[in-house]
């Protein structure tokens, strides 16, 4: 590959039952590290960025070798050029906006400090907050001017870890947007580490999946979630239902837009605000379709689809039960007994019922 | 009333140098037991710590032993530098400082180590060198427990009589308060030693109320 621009190799033990263990590149682009917690996400961030020491493997940005354990080099942070966002903002509380921003780039000749800010201030909406300390700046706004503060320095690479779950789920979006206009207006790679379908479908270009610290999977987000193909990345990604559709009408009055999975079920789902034609990508849980034997009736749920099982998959005390509709593959989870007293068996009809309320738009707008 | 205000000038002068003595030689030691781990770290720590538990006359003792005329390094200090330590002023600043290093230490210590590293990981991803860190993070974001620690090594070298007494000695017109209140005492002279008596006492819960205040009453 041409366009490499970071190509990561190593291992590390982080506790006697895990060991960290990924080889993977990443190019000029938006890439995801995805799995749950505790899996090596974080560790592998710290690694690049020299926070921690790998055991083995290297590690090598534009062709410039920051770490070679065979080579016994290890190029200290402060030359790697790499920004991260830590899980907290970590703004220094003695530090106005502006000198948070300035921070990296004290060396640069004044003029350019000058006009560098001005162009954070701008890119993130900072104008007034830039003299104020980050005691005085709300949660979102501490975010930015530390999005700011990392990218000022041109970095050769952007890490975004996770932020805590205490941010809340609206911080997150605008953080995941604003991750996404940096990288379009610096074009660095930026690896983002979630464990979010959402924000990984938002953001990425390509997706990792980490799972017991080692990448399990990879590739575009549509690919890695719409067809999971290997059982513990299925189980990673709980929402197991992603469709990419066209909207074909708004019913304002009903509170219903109607969307056509390509080349299958039209499905009902809540008012979008898109335009009729476009493409939207929405998901549904596994759990949260109800199946019948017979048509239904007198039911609030807005979507009565007849399907065919395809298979039955049992996994302990879980079931996975595949389900062809109009040539699109559904995957509902129920338990045994529901199996059991549905007869449930490959090739034979069966009913979906699915509330709108339970088809959850997915951002996806590249 | 005659009142003799030479003790005062002398021994604000001596507090003073021994406070500069100390945070100079304190910082970068509470830093180190602070943020690195190394050998004999332990070993360290526990000598530092000595004058707060040792009687001050064998601290004097040792500082004798040490910076004499007949040691070593008294002969070298006195022969190369002219600098004459045993019966002077410079000897009462070696032995306040020596004295008060544990009071900046502890707390200049306590006040690094709750500054949390990450942000001096940041630093150094914004391609800040180890000193720049030192200088624009940890010390900045420690300053509360260093300005704290720095007047408590003040007060106490104020204060210090034992260890001051051993190694300048008792002269009349070169005494400190502490000695010159001491020998007013003993010489019956009971408005003098009243008046000095007052100024320490005034002077000591000024500087902790001082401290607590900047501190929050954390230290």
């Amino acid at each position: 590959m041409e366009n490499v621009a970071v190509q990561i190799e190593l291992r590390k033990q982080l506790h006697a039952g895990l060991t960290l263990d990924v080889s993977f590149e990443l190019g000029a682009e938006c890439s995801i590290l995805f799995g749950r917690s505790g899996c090596g996400k974080t560790s592998t961030l710290r690694c690049i960025a020299g926070l921690a020491r790998p055991d083995a493997g290297k590690i090598q940005l534009n062709g410039d070798v920051l770490f070679d354990a065979a080579a016994r080099r290890n190029v200290p942070m402060r030359h790697r050029r790499i920004s991260l966002i830590f899980q907290d903002d970590l703004l220094f509380p003695h530090l106005t906006a502006r000198e948070n921003i300035v921070y990296g780039i004290h060396r640069w000749p004044r003029v350019d400090q000058k006009s560098r800010v001005e162009e954070m201030a701008e890119m993130f909406s900072l104008g007034p907050l830039l003299d104020r300390r980050p005691a005085n700046l709300s949660g979102g706004e501490k975010q930015r001017v530390g999005l700011a503060r990392a990218i000022a320095p041109r970095p050769r690479l952007l890490l975004c870890d996770e932020p805590i779950s205490a941010i809340d789920q609206e911080g997150r979006a605008t953080l995941v947007a604003h991750v996404r206009r940096v990288q379009q207006a610096e074009r660095i790679p930026v690896l983002f580490v979630t464990h979010s379908t959402n924000e990984a479908m938002a953001l990425g270009d390509h997706v990792f999946v980490l799972d017991g610290g080692r990448i399990v999977a990879h590739g575009t987000p549509l690919d890695v979630f719409t067809e999971p193909r290997q059982l513990s990345l299925a189980r990673l990604t709980r929402v197991k239902n992603i469709f990419v559709a066209t909207i074909e009408s708004h019913s304002p009055p009903e509170g219903v837009t109607v969307v056509r999975v390509a080349g299958g079920p039209a499905v009902r789902m809540p008012l979008l605000d898109a335009a009729v034609g476009s493409s939207i990508t929405f998901g549904l849980r596994a759990d949260d379709i109800l199946l019948a034997r017979h048509a239904v009736t007198g039911i609030s749920a807005q979507n009565i689809l007849d399907g065919r099982v395809g298979e039955i998959v049992r996994h302990g005390a879980d079931v996975e039960v595949l389900i062809d509709c109009g040539g699109t593959r559904f995957v509902a989870s129920i338990v045994p007994a529901a199996v059991e007293s549905l007869g449930l068996k490959p090739g034979e009809p069966v009913t979906m019922i699915v509330k709108a309320r339970s088809c959850h738009l997915l951002d996806s707008e590249r | 009333m005659s009142f003799d205000p030479l003790p005062l000038y002398l021994t604000v002068q001596i507090s003073v140098c021994s406070a500069v003595v100390v945070v100079v030689l304190g910082t970068p030691l509470a830093w180190l037991l602070a943020r690195k781990q190394f050998w004999g770290k332990h070993l360290v720590d526990a000598i530092v710590m000595q004058p707060m538990v040792i009687p001050p006359t064998v601290l004097g003792y040792y500082l004798l032993v040490l910076f004499g005329r007949r040691s070593m390094l008294g002969q070298f200090l006195e022969d190369y530098l002219g600098l004459q330590l045993v019966f002077t002023w410079r000897g009462a600043v070696v032995a306040a400082a020596v004295a008060s290093l544990p009071l900046y230490v502890k707390p200049a210590r306590a006040a690094i180590e709750a500054v949390d590293s990450a942000f001096e990981d940041v630093a150094r991803l914004l391609g800040r060198s180890e000193w720049s860190v030192l200088r624009t993070v940890t010390l900045p974001l420690a300053w509360r427990g260093l300005v704290a620690g720095a007047v408590m090594a003040f007060a106490r070298a104020m204060g210090d009589f034992g260890t001051t007494l051993m190694v300048m000695g008792s002269i009349p017109g070169r005494q400190t308060v502490s000695i010159a209140i001491y020998d007013a005492w003993q010489g019956g002279d009971l408005e003098k030693a009243n008046m000095l008596v007052a100024i320490v006492t005034v002077f000591s819960i000024v500087v902790l109320w001082a401290v607590s205040r900047l501190t929050g009453g954390k230290i």
